[in-house]
């Protein structure tokens, strides 16, 4: 663990991104158009803006899920986006949630989240269910760790998925909507297990159109519009004195 | 009427009675058993790692292209002989590949069951790949982005995510290309080996009586075709209800 350390330079960020570029099409489409931001370990970042505006790609190029076109992405320090960079390693260091869950329909709750650290961090099975079962316990859902995905609620696929990624003992997670997909009634269960995981210290990036959530958990917001941030500031900042027209039409649009 | 039934009678004691030879007919079952059997496990292999490839090739393209270096030549060569081969296969007759095959690439081997293995394997690999892949491709693309974020790497996340669901997806379809080979194995005689329609045809050119060995061949054809087409929607059945 230790050896494989040595690798980052930590210098105060855990994630930073320098002048992110990604387009699609020739250049047409600009996703990201020069996008820096940098995230201290322990911070709650939630990222908000109009549909289309980049927040995903930029999220996915946190673990290059996307390739940026132009421009650098640091975790602890070190270009991940470099040429030649091993990102599998690093991914396992950055959990994610998508939008639609993504949990493997083939195997149960225990096995979804187990498959990882025993592949990928060669922990025993014994190890990797003790952890998962303490996780599962933690989110309510320790009596489902045998049923499939498919006999679970929205609610609950998203909380699997959540501790999905926490086995892995991730220093990073990014949420990409997390509970866009869910039914009204069950997007608080979802909020809850984020707020207690921002309560432990657990450094996110999320983005979302929860407001409450914001306002609640985020120590910084970043309001993004075509592909470029147009605004950053602590909650109070942006919800309650919003400078730029864009983002008070924006707030305005969604209460 | 009872003319006919003796002559009947008599027909059948000379196609299949007389000199044993309706044991021709089992050997020739067997035969054909073993060639589709084991030319479908060949196939399979094959067709799992062709369409592996090419899905890779395709989906790590600007990845591959980022890196540069060999591996990005490796993958484009593999990819090329992959599409190579899928192109002269599905493009030729199967009797022309069997004949090339043992002619030509086995000519000093004398061991036909496995050429013939051996050729009809090669050949149903390349409908299998194409199978195979679009099987990959239909397996929502959330799943590859789970894997990778859990820091799998791209063969991780076929083995262990992929792959696994589309077995699933293709398992009746790899069952009907089974089914397929069954029949198109009937050619294996043009390099002399004795399958099931070769074993029919010898004892025609034998008793010099069309009607009933080929009737019987024929039958025999039909009877398994429809069992295993039959297992084959029961398989179907099971894994729909299995799905939710
Ligand atoms: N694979 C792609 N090909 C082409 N355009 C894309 C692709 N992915 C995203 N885009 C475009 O990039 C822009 C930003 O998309 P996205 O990051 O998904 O926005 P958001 O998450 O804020 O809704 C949009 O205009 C979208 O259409
Ligand atoms: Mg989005």
């Amino acid at each position: 663990m230790n050896d494989e350390n040595n690798i980052y330079k930590d210098d105060g960020f855990i994630i930073e991104t320098k002048d992110l570029k990604k387009y699609y099409k020739d250049g047409t489409i600009k996703a990201l158009d020069g996008v820096s931001i940098s995230v201290k370990p322990g911070e709650v970042v939630v990222i908000i803006g109009p549909s289309g505006s980049g927040k995903s790609t930029l999220l996915r190029s946190l673990n290059l899920l996307e390739i940026p076109t132009e421009g650098e992405v640091l975790f602890r320090g070190v270009d991940i986006s470099a040429k030649h960079v091993n990102i599998n390693l690093h991914r396992q260091k950055m959990g994610m949630v998508f939008q639609h869950f993504n949990l493997f329909p083939h195997k149960t709750i225990l096995q979804n989240m187990t498959l990882a650290p025993i592949k990928l961090l060669k922990k025993t099975k014994e190890e990797a269910e003790k952890k998962a079962i303490e996780l599962l316990q933690k989110v309510a859902l320790a009596d489902r760790a045998d049923a499939y995905p498919s006999q679970l609620s929205g609610g609950q696929k998203q909380r699997i998925a959540i501790v999905r990624a926490l086995c892995m003992e991730p220093e990073v997670m990014l949420f990409d909507e997390p509970t866009s997909a869910l039914d009204p009634e069950l997007v608080g269960e979802v909020l809850d297990v984020m707020k207690n995981l921002a309560k432990e210290g657990m450094t996110m990036l999320c983005v979302t159109h929860e407001m409450g959530f914001a306002k609640e958990v985020a120590d910084r917001v970043i309001f993004m519009a075509d592909g470029v941030i147009v605004e950053e500031g602590t909650p109070g900042e942006i919800f309650t004195s919003p400078k730029n027209p864009r983002l008070q039409q924006f707030l305005q649009s969604i209460l | 009427m009872k003319e006919k039934f003796i002559e009947l009678k008599e027909e059948f004691v000379l196609n299949f009675i007389d000199g044993g030879r309706w044991k021709w007919l089992v050997d020739g079952l067997g035969n054909t058993l073993i060639i589709t059997l084991f030319a479908t496990l060949i196939g399979a292999l094959i067709g799992v790692i062709i369409a592996t490839v090419r899905s890779t090739y395709d989906k790590n393209f600007e990845t591959l292209q980022k890196n540069g270096g060999i591996g990005y030549y490796v993958m484009k060569v593999l990819n090329g002989i992959c599409k190579v081969y899928l192109a002269v296969i599905r493009g030729t007759p199967v009797v022309i590949q069997l004949l090339i095959i043992y002619f030509i690439v086995f000519a000093k081997s004398n061991n036909d069951l496995f050429i013939a293995i051996f050729a009809f394997g090669v050949n149903s690999g390349a409908y299998v790949a194409e199978i195979f892949r679009g099987g990959i491709m239909s397996i929502d693309n959330g799943q590859f982005e789970a894997g990778r974020s859990l820091g799998f790497n791209y063969v991780q996340t076929m083995i262990y995510i992929v792959i696994p669901q589309t077995i699933k997806t293709v398992l009746p379809t790899l069952c009907n290309e089974f089914i397929v080979l069954l029949k198109e194995t009937s050619v294996a005689g043009y390099v002399g080996i004795m399958d099931l329609t070769k074993a029919g045809d010898l004892i025609r050119g034998r008793t010099f009586s069309a009607f009933m060995p080929l009737i019987a061949v024929a039958l025999i054809y039909l009877t398994i075709v429809l069992i295993l087409t039959k297992l084959v929607s029961i398989l179907e059945r099971r894994l729909r209800r299995s799905e939710r």
